[in-house]
């Protein structure tokens, strides 16, 4: 690892502590909302919640940058607002197995390129394939919202409707519902996400950056292994390392999404990798 | 379908404040929704006319909010709120009756309201069941005040509180029952009322037509 790569994990965590849980990051104009949950309006810069005006209200426990308050370490959230969301959540997930259950038996045994089927309501074979275990999908489900909370995803589902998406070249959201290891579908939220940091909001700074760093890795090269359905064997062989690393910052924390400044370290890593 | 402020009762307060909340109907995402919960709970506390209704208001927010960005900082706001209250509630209840009627009142109404895909909040319902046994109790019995309480929230939303959890129901009733029977502190007007809600549960949570003339013929006059 080289020193530059080390001193920018140091600086993405020393990031994370100065602001704490409580002020805004240097993603934080990307994000919709604030710490505190509320819609952030203005788009300059900063313009996240006063580190002040939180910590007044906050308890001891952390809050993640897209928790809409402060959490208990992954730990029962006893909080009523919390619990009602979960419940909500749940709810929502039931649902959706519930309409894939349906959409599943009708669907007939289509012939499949090994590469393909990536909407819903082509995924024959659903009996083994499906994913019913109602913790991964809850958690699934947990890290598409993170994604989908942001201003990125709001401005890309508005500029292209789902009709005009081409794959390869637009984010997808990954199928919940698929069989995937734990790290194939944890990079495949990663790279959704950094799909989505295309669009964005404009700032002054960090914007150019986060391409320019893209492009510098050749991730386009990880991109289209991605394309509308990873292959599992390509993703075990290729980004071994990406994968590695990511486990070893993310540990098993079942609780937080991948926190946007890590992913973009590890993104800033491997030069090397194709 | 906009309900008009009448609906919503708040006409007991200042016009600054209607104004806020009429703002908060419309375009929840221009006002300050921390804000705008903090009134409605304060207010709620206050105003028993107004606790009986505010879960109303409140749910129109929570689904303006929804709707307009998928947003839930009122709702999330509200419920915290409301938390803090409850868990404050033998306090509250030892420095101002009325306004521990008030916040039974409210929390009961928001259970009423507040449903999430159809459905009471699972979070609410033990609650509320403390609640209304705290007002069950001897020394809240003894309270006229405390039963008319217990027995309006009864009426509005028993029979979805026994449907999601009826063994909670059961432990009420005995309550009622053992205070109706041995408690001697009791007044008339409160033992009525308790019988009457003894026998609208023992009906399916609907009163008989010979004991509803029984006990409310007598209004008519």
């Amino acid at each position: 690892m080289s020193n530059w790569t080390r001193g920018r994990r140091r600086e993405a965590r020393d990031n994370e502590h100065d602001n704490g849980s409580s002020g805004p990051s240097r993603w934080s104009h990307c994000r919709k909302r604030g710490v505190d949950g509320s819609l952030r309006a203005n788009r300059e810069g900063d313009a996240g919640p006063e580190k002040g005006g939180e910590s007044d209200s906050r308890k001891a426990s952390f809050t993640t940058p897209e928790s809409t308050g402060p959490v208990s370490r992954c730990g029962r959230k006893a909080d009523w607002g919390s619990q009602v969301e979960n419940d909500e959540m749940r709810r929502d997930v039931h649902r959706d197995m519930q309409r894939r259950r349906i959409l599943g038996a009708e669907v007939p045994q289509r012939e499949r390129k090994i590469s393909s089927g990536s909407s819903e309501s082509c995924d024959s074979r659903e009996g083994e394939n499906i994913e019913t275990d109602e913790a991964v999908l809850l958690r699934r489900q947990k890290q598409i919202n993170y994604g989908k909370n942001t201003l990125a995803y709001d401005r890309y589902i508005k500029e292209i409707p789902k009709h005009l998406r081409q794959p390869g070249v637009h984010p997808k959201t990954p199928n919940k519902f698929r069989k995937y290891s734990r790290r194939s579908w944890d990079q495949q939220i990663k790279l959704w996400k950094v799909k989505l940091h295309a669009w964005d909001p404009p700032t002054e700074e960090g914007q150019d950056k986060v391409l320019d760093d893209i492009e510098e890795l050749g991730i386009d090269d990880v991109m289209d292994i991605e394309l509308d359905f990873p292959n599992l064997t390509d993703f075990q062989n290729a980004p071994a390392s990406l994968a590695t690393h990511s486990r070893s910052l993310e540990g098993d924390d079942d609780c937080s999404g991948t926190p946007v400044k890590i992913q973009k370290t590890e993104i800033t890593e491997e030069p090397d990798l194709a | 379908m906009e309900n008009s402020a009448d609906d919503y009762r708040i006409q007991s307060l200042d016009m600054d404040t209607q104004m806020l909340l009429k703002t908060a109907l419309k375009d929840p995402s221009s006002v300050n929704l921390e804000k705008v919960s903090d009134i409605l709970v304060d207010q709620s506390l206050k105003d028993q006319v107004f606790s009986k209704e505010a879960g109303r208001i409140c749910y129109t927010i929570v689904q303006a909010e929804a709707k307009q960005n998928n947003g839930n900082v009122f709702r999330r706001n509200l419920l915290t709120r409301l938390q803090q209250e409850f868990k404050s509630r033998e306090e509250t209840r030892a420095r101002s009756l009325q306004e521990w009627v008030c916040l039974v009142t409210f929390i009961c109404n928001i259970f009423d309201y507040l449903k999430v895909n159809n459905m009471p909040m699972v979070a609410l319902v033990h609650p509320v069941y403390d609640c209304l046994m705290r007002l069950s109790q001897p020394d809240a019995l003894m309270n006229e005040e405390e039963v008319d309480c217990l027995v309006l929230q009864l009426h509005r939303i028993g029979e979805q509180l026994e449907k999601v959890n009826g063994p909670r129901m059961d432990e009420l009733f005995y309550l009622l029952r053992d205070g109706f029977l041995l408690q001697e502190d009791l007044t008339s007007m409160a033992r009525l009322l308790l019988l009457e809600i003894l026998e609208f549960r023992a009906g399916g949570w609907v009163l008989s037509s010979t004991a509803h003339k029984y006990y409310y013929s007598e209004l008519a006059d």
